[in-house]
């Protein structure tokens, strides 16, 4: 059994929806300004770069290693796997685990991330509750339980009102979590065109996120790299290559690199 | 004086895009980037917005290969003013100061760079390109050695280094280097033959087959690598020709041998095609094949 259908003033929908989901929007994009100027430099540790390139050197070896001459891809496996000296057995970093509590930059990092994101939160939340209430803002299109009543609608107390009707503040938080696509499409186009941005950083060549512990990662490495078998990929490739002509379309065009 | 706009009749924009595809690409024409580049931040400045910034590197570092040291000047001050704070800009200062064989300040900048970001691995590379202008390969080598301990991944300091080695006709370890990177870049056919042509160098019937082998695989991912076939050619030949290989060896490397030849004159064929020079070019070939035929013993 549905609730009555309400109609509700479209002047609800102009000064109360609309108002919201833009202020919803712009709070958003001036969090993320706000978090990019406030955002503290990251620190890169040279032996986790270090670490990482091995990591991806090794996975290479792997997967194409394939392509060398036997006797090399074996003096590599060697030298990551031997039992004495090979990198990943000889290798152990120091792993210091990193404690929220008494690590001090990664406390000021959480303080400010909480400060950025839900603190205008628990404020604007607090504002539109304050602000519009008293009235129904939307409804959900699907039904919902009793339950929800005093979740959905602060401030309106109607017994026999469907749960589907819905305050303005659960409009906003609504809004909050819906727009998050819009942010990607919005400012993830804005920061892949600004160069001059990345003028300021540093390259500092293909460094991964490293796993908290480089050990686990050595050890699986080696673990994966223990297995793999040489199959020379160019054990019949002149036979294959003898077997037809060349094509040599194309072997005239020079390319003119001032032609426009 | 006619500018770049008129001789080719292409707008602003074109001009830009054409920069953007020469530093993609990485291209070193550096005597077009000047005059393309120079056009643009004379006349287009406002228009550039913050593609500027990029430009004016681009531009600089072919002024520098250009010794065009007013342009170069120019560029840097403009990029000085808009990040005065930034390595990346340090950089370029110490180029300009190489530029100018003023090695001792250049190397104070970077040391003064790597101070700050130990990390930095732009400011090591061009300590070492300082040594290795110098002369003193040995010391490049070393440094070399010992930022790619730290930064195994870094493939364009492989390959500096295969070139050190082979002008210090160290080819064994050139060979090494250049293994890595056909490990990193299985499908780029110049590294093949590139390492084809050290083993080659290096001598030995072990080392000839791995060539020939590796002249095969560059030919066959870009059938048009004139160098790989001539390679593959002489490195057939020299099999054939050794005296302590088994018949069947000897066999197959004449058949290898003599398909390369066959695809050879097929190219110069082609190449030659509706010109008039054709019929002599292609007997030049023909006899250079056969005076560089290796005589069976």
């Amino acid at each position: 059994m549905s609730g009555p259908e309400l109609l509700l003033d479209s002047s609800i929908r102009l000064w109360v929806v609309l108002p919201i989901v833009f202020i919803t929007f712009f709070v958003g994009v001036l969090r993320h300004y706000v978090t990019q100027l406030i955002q503290s430099e990251k620190k890169v540790d040279l032996q986790q770069v270090s670490d990482s390139q091995v990591l991806l050197r090794s996975r290479i070896l792997r997967e194409n290693g394939k392509y060398l001459p036997k006797q090399s891809f074996a003096m590599r496996k060697h030298y990551f796997n031997n039992a004495e000296t090979g990198f990943f057995k000889k290798v152990k970093r120091k792993v210091v685990p990193k404690n929220p509590m008494t690590d001090t930059s990664m406390l000021t990092d959480m303080m400010k991330g909480n400060l950025t994101n839900v603190l205008p939160m628990i404020l604007i939340g607090g504002w539109i509750n304050w602000a519009f209430s008293g009235f129904v803002t939307t409804k959900v299109p699907f039904p919902l339980t009793l339950r929800f009543k005093p979740m959905l609608q602060r401030g309106i107390d109607l017994l026999s009102l469907d749960a589907s009707w819905v305050s303005s503040a659960s409009w906003y938080f609504l809004n909050v979590f819906g727009l998050r696509s819009m942010y990607t499409l919005i400012l993830g186009q804005d920061n892949a065109a600004d160069q001059s941005r990345i003028m300021q950083e540093q390259m500092t060549g293909a460094a991964m996120a490293m796993p908290p512990d480089p050990n686990k990662a050595f050890k699986s490495e080696w673990e994966a790299l223990e297995i793999v078998e040489h199959k020379w990929a160019l054990e019949n490739v002149e036979e294959e290559l003898v077997s037809r002509d060349l094509n040599f379309t194309g072997l005239l065009s020079r390319q003119d690199r001032m032609v426009f | 004086m006619s500018s770049i706009s008129e001789l080719y009749d292409v707008t602003w924009e074109e001009m830009r895009d054409k920069l953007r595809k020469w530093r993609e690409e990485s291209y070193r024409n550096s005597e077009q980037i000047v005059d393309v580049g120079e056009e643009l931040i004379n006349e287009h400045a406002s228009k550039l917005g913050d593609d500027i910034w990029i430009i004016y590197e681009q531009v600089m570092i072919a002024a520098l290969d250009c010794s065009r040291d007013d342009l170069a000047w120019s560029c840097l001050q403009e990029l000085k003013r808009q990040f005065p704070d930034s390595h990346r800009v340090k950089r370029l200062a110490g180029m300009r100061l190489e530029a100018l064989e003023r090695y001792e300040d250049a190397n104070k900048l970077y040391d003064s760079i790597l101070q700050d970001d130990p990390t930095n691995t732009a400011a090591r590379k061009r300590k070492i390109s300082i040594l290795r202008a110098q002369g003193k390969s040995s010391e490049a080598i070393r440094e070399l050695n010992e930022y790619l301990e730290q930064f195994v991944g870094d493939q364009e300091a492989w390959h500096e280094l295969s070139e050190l080695y082979i002008n210090e006709h160290d080819y064994a370890k050139a060979a090494f280097c250049l293994e890595e990177l056909m490990m990193t870049n299985p499908h780029n056919h110049l590294y093949c033959e590139q390492y084809a042509e050290v083993k080659y160098t290096q001598g030995g019937l072990e080392n000839l087959e791995l060539a020939r082998k590796y002249f095969a695989q560059a030919l066959k991912l870009n059938n048009r690598n004139m160098r790989a076939l001539f390679g593959l050619y002489m490195s057939a030949s020299h099999i054939a020709a050794s005296p302590k290989v088994s018949a069947k060896v000897k066999k197959d490397n004449v058949k290898y041998a003599a398909w390369a030849t066959s695809q050879i004159s097929r190219a110069y064929q082609i190449a030659g095609r509706g010109k008039k020079e054709n019929k002599c070019s292609v007997k030049a070939v023909e006899e250079m094949l056969e005076s560089m035929q290796i005589t069976m013993s």
